[in-house]
């Protein structure tokens, strides 16, 4: 109950029992007044008087206390409750005095105060914003290069719990799940290697330590040894000058040391048994020179001599260079890259420099080869391809062969004869390594290009390229987030080691608000999504930089009524990727981070039906702002978006479009974090107890 | 009941991989290495549909096609043959011998789902 509304009721009783007592009094007054008149005649009654003053008396207060209840209490309630409203949400905008005409200074000075509370707040967040902005540039940049890092990153402390590690250290040291933060180092990798190496850092002279060069070779194996990993080691020094851990880069050198191995036996068979036949050869060449005047016979024999050794050290070179085409070239920066990343980097370069559209369809595969030289390569046939046939936009997929994986590009026109592709393989790739031709990078890879129709109409370009080391699909739990946040510098000091995810502070998560605009309501009756638009949260802060925006193909009609209200028509899907492309976008996107929806039930049913055919999962806490404004103010009516968004003051442009609506939630979830905050729930965990999201949501999910 | 989809295929690689994208699609898969673990694996127990490479070592992947079409008991399976061979004639042989789908190496993976998921809805309807 609120103070006012008890003001209320109190002063209300009190009159009431005034009222009681004085027309009780006034009754016994009447009553008396009677008796007495019949002894006394003539004399108007005195106690009438004073029932009848008594009587007005109770009317004024009681119009009193009405007039004071009604101008000075409720309004006074009403203006606490928004008081109380703009301290905790730090709303902006004033309150109208005409709403208060009796308490108009108080309204006035309210103002003043919210006012000042506004700009102080401003100006913190500002700061703030200015301070996350730096600190998040630094943060995306180490992401960035910890991401795009061929090698395996690990930073420990002393005591060698990992205190960071990067995707590639994950799939390097083949752990699903034991890789966590503040685990032991040597529950991955042998112990005895590190710990050598880490000896010989700590105990060199102080000079060669601080030389330029100041990291050491290590080579260890994961410690169920079906890897062979060779790495540098440096250590991470305090002001002070004592080291407090140390950073592990590691590379997996198990199939280049088979490579390397096979190369020796190569260059072996190349100097010592090329020798044989090149003896024979050669005393049977000097003698026959020598010995000018020997008779036929022996001159044949000789001669015999010369055409075996000659048969044999053909034979022998042959083998020798069909042994030396099997080799990748492993001093090549060869790595396993994703058709998704290569393609999509063509074709932003493609859009960027004017060039033909290039549309990515079919599935994504894994593929192996110098990600770089490889797209030069790809953006040049793209170009090339469009020059010579004037197709303005190619369709680009990643096709399966037995060995090999295959980037097929086709287009509307005729396919190009061989002497067409041959004239374009000379060209030097700019900004390729060592200025190489795109016939070099292709020979590198061990491709050739070719060209062929594909019925009337259309023609195709197919280039075969090496099959990834690593398995083609990656099941769906061990599915990898895409951006590395797996670091807790706080763990250099180790009191801290082993934290659990629930007690962490809600703010330090990363979240992805999202929504999915669909063709109807009904998800287990064949209703599909259209578009998904999300946003990230870092800090509290909305990263307006880092959105999620795509339209996706239903595959089915959208009826008019759902158009009617997202505006996207079968025409505008009808060139977008299906949703078996987009979830796994989507999920690369998500990371690590918490997802985040308004009416979450929803959205997650469309997600939770579809992931398993996609090969993702969306099996993380999810947090729903509908849940949580419902949670927070309970007595208030209507937890639609549109409603809170209006009661929380907050303007986004572009609603009712995936991403719009997307910022929309994204702007509640942040004033909701600050509200939660003050009201103590702070951590994940007691978020989740206190507004039982994950049971109602379940419940909630069973209406769709 | 679960649609089970025979993978009939030589080459480790692809294997591992047909037989994730029939999994994940929600089908029961079996792998045979060659046309004899294919025939046993066909008189254990019919699929729904056979994945057949035609070039499978010992009884190559035409011959395994014939044996299914000729015995009642597995008439009715679905056959895609896959094949890195990708003359008109070849497709013709595969298609008069009894395939249902010739698809050719290297394929697009979506199209080859889509391929089997829109062959075992004609068979359940």
């Amino acid at each position: 109950m609120t103070p006012g509304r008890k003001w209320a009721i109190w002063v209300g009783a009190a009159f009431a029992l005034t009222a009681i007592v004085f027309a009780g009094l006034i009754g016994l007054v009447i009553l008396a007044n009677g008796a007495i008149a019949e002894h006394v005649r003539g004399s108007p009654g005195v106690p009438a008087v004073i029932a009848f003053a008594a009587l007005a008396a109770t009317v004024g207060t009681g119009v009193l206390a009405l007039v004071v209840w009604s101008r000075l209490l409720r309004p006074g309630a009403a203006l606490a409750a928004e008081t109380k409203f703009i301290a905790e949400t730090g709303r902006d905008g004033a309150i109208d005095p005409a709403r208060f005409p009796w308490l108009a200074a108080l309204t006035a000075a309210v103002n003043a105060l919210a006012e000042r509370h506004a700009a102080a707040r401003r100006e913190i967040d500002r700061q703030v914003a200015a301070a996350t902005d730096r600190v998040e540039e630094q943060k995306q940049r180490l992401e960035a290069i910890l991401r795009d890092l061929s090698e395996g990153v690990l930073v420990c402390n002393m005591d060698h719990q990992i205190l960071l590690y990067n995707q590639v250290a994950l799939s390097l040291l083949h752990v699903a799940g034991e890789l966590g933060l503040g685990r032991s180092l040597f529950n991955v990798v042998t112990r005895e290697p590190v710990l050598h190496a880490l000896e010989r850092l700590i105990n060199r002279p102080l000079a060669e330590a601080r030389s330029e060069d100041a990291a050491i070779a290590v080579v260890c194996a994961t410690i169920d040894a079906r890897a062979l990993l060779r790495g540098r080691m440096s250590l991470v020094v305090d002001a002070d000058g004592t080291p407090s851990g140390y950073v592990l880069t590691l590379n997996d050198v198990t199939r280049e040391v088979a490579e390397l191995g096979r190369r020796d036996a190569l260059l072996r068979a190349a100097t010592v048994e090329l020798r044989g036949p090149l003896a024979n050869l050669r005393a049977a060449a000097e003698t026959i020179s020598s010995y000018s005047d020997m008779d036929v016979t022996q001159r044949r024999s000789f001669e015999d001599v010369i055409r075996r050794e000659s048969d044999v050290l053909s034979a022998r070179v042959e083998q020798l260079d069909r042994d030396y085409r099997t080799l990748t070239s492993g001093d090549w920066p060869m790595a396993d890259v994703h058709s998704t990343d290569l393609f999509n980097c063509v074709s932003r370069r493609l859009t960027d420099a004017g060039g033909p559209q290039l549309v990515m369809v079919g599935l994504p595969l894994w593929l192996r080869g110098d990600s770089h030289s490889l797209m030069l390569a790809i953006e040049r046939l793209a170009h090339e391809i469009a020059a010579a046939t004037r197709a303005m936009s190619l369709d680009i997929e990643a096709l399966l062969g037995d060995r090999r994986v295959y980037v097929e590009l086709r287009w509307d026109g005729a396919p190009l004869s061989s002497a067409v592709l041959d004239g374009w393989l000379g060209g030097a790739l700019p900004g390729a390594l060592a200025a190489q031709t795109l016939g070099e990078v292709l020979a590198r890879h061990g491709s050739e290009i070719w060209s062929r129709a594909i019925g009337e109409s259309r023609a195709l370009l197919r280039l075969p390229l090496p099959a990834p080391a690593r398995f083609q699909f990656t099941p769906p739990q061990l599915d990898l987030p895409a951006r590395p946040e797996f670091y807790d510098f706080s763990l250099l000091r180790p009191a801290s080691a082993d934290r659990h995810t629930l007690t962490r502070p809600l703010r330090s998560f990363s979240f992805v608000v999202f929504d999915t605009e669909t063709t109807g309501l009904r998800p287990s009756e064949g209703d599909e999504i259209v578009s998904i638009g999300a946003v990230r949260i870092v800090n509290g802060r909305i990263l307006t930089g880092e959105t999620f925006a795509r339209l996706v193909n239903p595959g089915r009609v959208i009826p008019p009524e759902s158009m009617r209200f997202h505006g996207i028509t079968d025409k505008m899907v009808a060139d977008a990727p299906p949703v078996q492309i987009v979830l796994p976008q989507f999920r690369g996107f998500l990371g690590n981070s918490i997802l985040v929806a308004h009416n979450a039930a929803f959205d997650m049913k469309f997600l939770r039906l579809r992931q398993a055919e996609c090969g993702v999962a969306f099996d993380g806490v999810v947090l729903d702002t509908l849940l949580i404004s419902a949670f927070l103010h309970p007595d208030m009516e209507g937890h639609d978006l549109d409603t809170i968004v209006a009661r929380l003051g907050i303007e986004v442009p572009g609603r009712h479009s995936a991403l719009g609506d997307a910022l929309a939630t994204a702007a509640v979830f942040v004033r909701q974090l600050d509200l939660l905050e003050a009201r103590g729930i702070v951590s994940l965990e007691s978020l989740l107890k206190a507004s039982n999201i994950t049971l109602e949501l379940r419940a909630r999910q069973a209406q769709f | 009941m679960k649609r089970s989809v025979l993978v009939v295929d030589d080459e480790p690689n692809i294997v591992l991989s047909l037989e994730f994208l029939m999994k994940q699609a929600g089908f029961e898969v079996r792998v045979a290495r060659d046309g004899a673990q294919a025939l046993k694996a066909l008189a254990e127990r019919a699929p729904d549909l056979i994945l057949l490479d035609l070039m499978t070592p010992g009884i190559d992947g035409y011959e395994v096609c014939q044996k299914v079409r000729g015995n009642p008991a597995t008439r009715a399976v679905k056959i895609i043959m896959l094949t890195a061979k990708s003359r008109e004639v070849e497709r013709e042989k595969g298609l008069a011998l009894g395939a249902d789908e010739y698809i050719t190496k290297p394929f697009s993976t979506r199209e080859l789902v889509d391929r089997v998921k829109r062959l075992l809805a004609e068979t359940a309807s």
